[in-house]
């Protein structure tokens, strides 16, 4: 599916939609890294996902403000995570990726600590009750 | 059948673009002061609204995802950002309007001050979008909404002069007053092309899980959802300008508007008027709410679907409840409802083409759009829409000043 007429770095894969196996919405590639290597041509080396990273691709300051403002205040890390090509299943309007329980908790820890933080403790907050 | 409930997608859409406090406001004002000469702007805003809406629920059907969504793709986020905060803002200051003007349907229909109400209208539009789904929300405002059919039932029972409405809907030169006229035309399409309308619109789409086969239903309930809203808000103007116009009643004090169904129902008109007004607000500001969720959470990947528990999707949710927590401040602060309402028609006129640009892009690329692209009719109709738009921005705020 990929194969055939190659990977366009920033028309398939930059601010697309990540989803797993089972379509749920992990976030966008905010940032795709090249890895540049001695007396050999660079290769890419990963994609990037994190509000850190889409921060400074707005602008490099916003990005420092931002990494610097979660680690002294927010309770939640919002260190970039990064997903190597190899974990691309299918690439098409959006992407699906394969990658284990441990990568997908780090990719919805926001997500996570709200639900935990916010909204259990509010009436109808829990999952089974809707 | 099943077909025939996806009419409720295009009905709820067309709740918030033509049933809420702006649309029904700038309607009554125009029929009061200019009669029917004012009917060309919504036969003129329902025919952008329509394209536009069409064209985004195409993209839903075609390639899954909402247009927010393909614009941050195929544009990135440097310039997504632009539209993005443009539209939250806007939706932002049209849902305060709503939750306001919802509000004062509650002190119309009982003479209890506005402010007692804010705080209950928007705890109940919040208990509504956390502990309801997409698609009970959409069918009990469709059908809700249907009570504002009770204007077009009272237009007919006028009967107007129909060589006059004929007239009202090709534009003319106001006999006097014209920077009124102008004011008022700008306010009526900012409120009825509104962009949440198509963000909203497309949202729902792929909350539907459309595909390509309801590319035929996506025309009709198009069409059919921006005719209905469009006929009630011109039913709006031929009762305001039978029942207001000629008792001098200018239709800026929704306390004297609220009179105009008098006439036809009686006792009842006056209840069925607050009613109206009520669930057009709600409707609209269940929308704009959503609206706000789906286009951060779109823009940033994150899971958005009104279907899943808040629990499952916990910024969807934590979203539009700040949403509506944030449109309570101007009520709850006393500020006049239908002024701001005002200001936030003009808004949402000046951010206009920041906000239907980006569509000629997305729907001529075939990596979203396949084989269905815009073709030239509806190519020709965006870049005259986005010319229309700038045309409205830049007289929005002058207009503003003289006619306002």
């Amino acid at each position: 599916m990929m194969a055939d007429r190659g990977i366009s770095l920033v028309r398939d894969l930059l601010d697309a939609q990540l989803l797993d196996g089972d379509e749920r919405r992990l976030g966008r590639v905010d940032d795709v890294l090249l890895e540049i290597r001695d007396g050999r041509p660079p290769r890419v080396a990963a994609m990037e996902v994190g509000a850190a990273t889409l921060a400074r691709r707005i602008n490099p300051t916003l990005g420092r403000w931002v990494r610097r403002a979660a680690i002294r205040w927010l309770p939640v890390s919002l260190r970039p995570v990064r997903l190597p090509l190899t974990t691309l299943r299918a690439v098409g309007v959006d992407l699906e990726i394969d990658v284990d329980e441990a990568t997908k908790r780090r990719l919805l820890r926001v997500e996570a600590w709200l639900r935990r933080r916010v909204v259990r403790p509010l009436p109808g907050g829990k999952e089974n009750e809707a | 059948m099943k077909s025939l409930t996806k009419i409720g997608l295009g009905i709820l859409t067309s709740v918030g673009g033509y049933l809420e406090v702006g649309s029904i406001g700038t309607a009554i004002q125009a029929g009061a002061a200019f009669r029917f000469s004012l009917l060309w702007t919504i036969a003129l805003g329902t025919i952008c609204i329509a394209f536009l809406t069409e064209m985004t629920g195409r993209l839903a059907a075609v390639s899954h995802e909402p247009v927010v969504a393909a614009v941050r793709k195929r544009f990135g986020i440097r310039v997504h950002l632009w539209p993005l905060t443009t539209q939250v803002v806007i939706d932002l200051l049209v849902l305060a309007s709503e939750i306001g003007g919802a509000s004062l349907a509650l002190e119309l229909a009982t003479g209890i001050t506005i402010r007692v109400w804010v705080i209950p209208v928007a705890l109940l539009v919040w208990a509504l979008l956390w502990f309801a789904t997409f698609g009970s929300i959409e069918h009990s405002v469709a059908v809700l909404g249907l009570v504002t059919l009770s204007f077009t039932v009272a237009a007919w029972w006028l009967r107007p002069n129909l060589a006059e409405l004929a007239r009202g809907l090709v534009p003319h030169r106001p006999a006097q007053d014209a920077a009124r006229y102008g004011y008022l035309a700008v306010g009526i399409l900012g409120a009825t092309v509104s962009p949440y309308l198509f963000s909203f619109y497309s949202s729902g789409a792929v909350e539907e899980k459309w595909r390509v086969k309801e590319l035929m239903p996506n025309r009709i309930v198009a069409a059919a959802g921006m005719m209905f809203g469009g006929l009630v808000a011109m039913s709006v103007i031929v009762v305001a300008a039978m029942v207001l116009a000629p008792r001098g009643i200018n239709g800026d004090f929704y306390q004297q508007a609220a009179t105009m169904l008098s006439l036809p129902f009686g006792r009842w008109g006056f209840r069925v008027f607050c009613a109206s007004l009520f669930i057009g607000c709600v409707g609209a500001a269940l929308e704009l709410a959503l609206d706000v969720s789906y286009i951060v959470g779109q823009s940033f990947g994150w899971a958005w679907s009104e279907d899943q528990p808040p629990a499952e999707e916990a910024r969807f949710a934590l979203g539009y409840s700040i949403a509506v927590a944030l449109g309570t401040i101007p009520s709850l602060l006393g500020i006049d409802p239908l002024a701001f309402t005002m200001f936030s028609m003009a808004m949402t006129v000046v951010a206009l083409p920041i906000l239907i640009a980006p569509l000629l892009v997305v729907m001529n690329d075939e990596h979203h759009l396949r084989a269905y692209t815009n073709g030239w009719i509806t190519n020709a109709a965006v870049i005259a829409i986005v010319a229309l738009a700038f045309a409205l921005a830049v007289v929005a705020i002058p207009l503003q000043i003289l006619g306002g």
